[in-house]
C-alpha cells in the first residue's frame, strides 16, 4: 500500500481532496439538522 | 430537500473528484495535466453567475410583491454567489500563475470576474449602510437590477479591447463542441453536482436567515 | 404630456436657482478641477507624455469631479429636508428627469472647463476634434444617466460620501472602458466610421440605463 502510494502520488492528492469533501459534507449535513431542530422548536 | 437529494450530491461530487483526478486526460498542448482545473474551476464561476442572476430575479420579485422573504432570498443568493466568485477568482489566478506566468494579468476573463466581485462588494456595502429593513430591501434590489443590466455590455466590449488567452475548450470559434468525450461527461457531471450543492447550501442559508428574521420580529 | 414637460422644467429651474444662490457645487467643483489639473501638471513636469496616457488622465479628472458634483443632487434634498415637499409637488418621473437635466448641464459645463484647462496646460493634441467632442458628449450623457439613479440610492443611506464611488464604479465601468477607448482613438485622428461600434455601445448603454432608471426611480423615492 505504502509503496503503491509512493509511486502514484496522484492518489495521495485524491485522498486528501476526498477527506476535505467528506468533512464539508458532514458539516453541511449537521447544519441542516440543527436548522431543522430550530424550525421545529418555533 | 430530502436525504436522497443530499446523498446524491455527495455521490456526484465524489465521483467527479475521483474521476477528475485519476482518469487520464488527452494531451492538450500547453495545458497538460493542468486541464483538470476545468472540472473544479469552471463550476465555481458558473455558480457565481447563476447566483447573481438568482439574486436579480428575487430582487425583481421583491419590488413587485414587497414580500420580505424575497429580499432574504436575494441577499442569500448574493452572499453565496460572492463566496463562489472568490473561489473562482482564487482557483483561476492560481492556475494562471502556472499557465500564463502571473497571478493577475487583466485578461478579459479576469477583468469580468473582477467586475462581478466589485458589484457584489458594492451591494454589501450598500446593504450595511442602510438601517431600516424595508428601505434596505428596496434600495439594494434597485441597485442589484441596475448593476445587472449593465453587465451584458461587457460581452460586447471585452472582445474589442484585448484578445483573451483563456482556453475555450467547450465551445470554440466555430461553435462546435471540441472536447474529449470522457472529459465532457466529467465536466457536465461536475457542473450538475456543484449546482445541486449550491442549491442545497442556498436552501440552508435562506432557512437560517428566515429564522433570524422571525427571531428579530419576536424580540421587537 | 404638456404638464409633464412643464413640471420637469420647474424642477430643473428650481435646482439651477438654488445652485446659483449658494454656488456650493460650482465653487467647490471648480476648485476641485483646478487642484486635480495642477496635480497632473506638477506630476508631469517637463516630460512629454503620450496622448494615450493623457486621455486616461483626462477621464480620471472627469470621473472624480463628476462624482463630487453628481452625488450631491439628491443628498442635498435629504440634508435640507426638502424631499417631502418635493414629493408632494411632482411625480417621481418628473423629479428624476428634471434632476437628470440639471446634472447634464452641470457635467457639460464642468467637462468643457476640464477639457480647455487640459489642452492649455498639457500638450494634448486632438487630431479629430469634432469626433472627439461628440464621443466625449455621448460619454457624458451615459455618465450622468447612471450617476443620477445611484445618487438617488445613496441619498437614503448612511455613509453617503464614501458610498458613491463604490456603487457607481462597477456600473459605470462598461461605459468608461468604451469611452476611454473611443476618445483615445479620436484623439489619434481616426475617422468616425472606425469607431461606429463604440458609439453604438455608448448610445445603447445610455438608453438602457435611462429606461431602467425611470422605471426603478419610484421605488427609490417612496418612503
Amino acid at each position: 500500500m505504502y509503496d503503491f502510494l509512493e509511486t502514484n502520488s496522484m492518489y495521495v492528492v485524491l485522498f486528501i481532496v476526498l477527506i476535505i469533501w467528506i468533512g464539508i459534507f458532514a458539516y453541511l449535513k449537521s447544519m441542516d439538522k440543527q436548522i431543522k431542530n430550530l424550525e421545529n422548536k418555533e | 430537500m430530502n436525504n436522497i437529494f443530499k446523498y446524491s450530491v455527495f455521490v456526484i461530487i465524489s465521483l467527479v473528484i475521483i474521476t477528475g483526478i485519476v482518469l487520464p486526460i488527452p494531451n492538450i498542448p500547453a495545458l497538460g495535466d493542468k486541464a483538470r482545473v476545468l472540472y473544479f474551476h469552471v463550476p465555481m464561476s458558473w455558480i457565481s453567475v447563476v447566483a447573481f442572476v438568482m439574486s436579480l430575479w428575487y430582487a425583481v420579485r421583491y419590488l413587485k410583491t414587497k414580500e420580505i422573504t424575497y429580499d432574504i432570498k436575494s441577499f442569500s443568493a448574493a452572499q453565496l454567489g460572492f463566496l463562489f466568485c472568490v473561489l473562482a477568482t482564487a482557483t483561476g489566478s492560481l492556475w494562471a500563475k502556472f499557465n500564463w506566468g502571473s497571478f493577475w494579468n487583466w485578461d478579459p476573463r479576469q477583468t469580468s470576474i473582477f467586475i462581478l466581485l466589485l458589484i457584489y462588494g458594492a451591494y454589501f456595502a450598500l446593504r450595511s449602510a442602510i438601517d431600516a429593513e424595508e428601505q434596505r430591501a428596496r434600495l439594494s434590489s434597485v441597485y442589484a437590477i441596475i448593476a445587472g443590466i449593465t453587465m451584458p455590455f461587457f460581452i460586447f466590449i471585452m472582445p474589442r479591447l484585448v484578445e483573451t488567452l483563456h482556453p475555450d475548450p467547450i465551445i470554440n470559434n466555430s461553435g462546435k463542441i471540441n472536447m474529449d468525450t470522457t472529459m465532457l461527461i466529467i465536466f457536465l457531471t461536475s457542473l450538475l453536482g456543484f449546482t445541486l450543492l449550491f442549491l442545497w447550501v442556498m436552501n440552508l442559508k435562506v432557512r437560517l436567515e428566515l429564522l433570524k428574521y422571525r427571531k428579530s420580529l419576536k424580540q421587537a | 404630456m404638456k404638464n409633464f414637460l412643464r413640471n420637469v422644467r420647474i424642477i430643473f429651474l428650481k435646482d439651477v436657482r438654488s445652485e446659483l444662490r449658494t454656488r456650493y457645487v460650482i465653487n467647490s467643483l471648480l476648485m476641485f478641477v483646478l487642484v486635480t489639473i495642477s496635480i497632473i501638471r506638477f506630476a508631469i513636469g517637463d516630460e512629454k507624455i503620450e496622448d494615450e496616457i493623457l486621455t486616461g488622465l483626462l477621464w480620471i479628472s472627469i470621473f472624480f469631479s463628476a462624482s463630487g458634483g453628481l452625488a450631491r443632487t439628491f443628498v442635498k434634498e435629504e440634508e435640507k429636508e426638502t424631499s417631502s415637499a418635493l414629493k408632494l409637488s411632482a411625480s417621481p418621473t418628473e423629479i428624476f428627469v428634471g434632476k437628470l437635466f440639471f446634472n447634464l448641464v452641470l457635467t457639460f459645463i464642468l467637462n468643457f472647463l476640464i477639457l480647455i484647462l487640459f489642452i492649455l496646460i498639457t500638450e494634448y493634441n486632438i487630431k479629430n476634434p469634432l469626433l472627439f467632442i461628440s464621443v466625449l458628449s455621448l460619454g457624458n450623457i451615459g455618465l450622468v444617466a447612471a450617476s443620477t439613479i445611484i445618487a438617488a440610492i445613496i441619498s437614503k443611506a448612511n455613509s453617503k460620501g464614501t458610498l458613491y464611488p463604490v456603487l457607481s464604479f462597477p456600473v459605470l465601468l462598461p461605459l468608461l472602458l468604451t469611452v476611454i477607448n473611443a476618445t483615445k482613438l479620436a484623439s489619434a485622428g481616426i475617422n468616425s466610421a472606425e469607431i461606429m461600434g463604440e458609439i453604438r455601445i455608448l448610445v445603447s448603454y445610455t438608453v438602457v440605463v435611462i429606461t431602467v432608471s425611470v422605471m426603478l426611480f419610484p421605488f427609490v423615492w417612496e418612503d
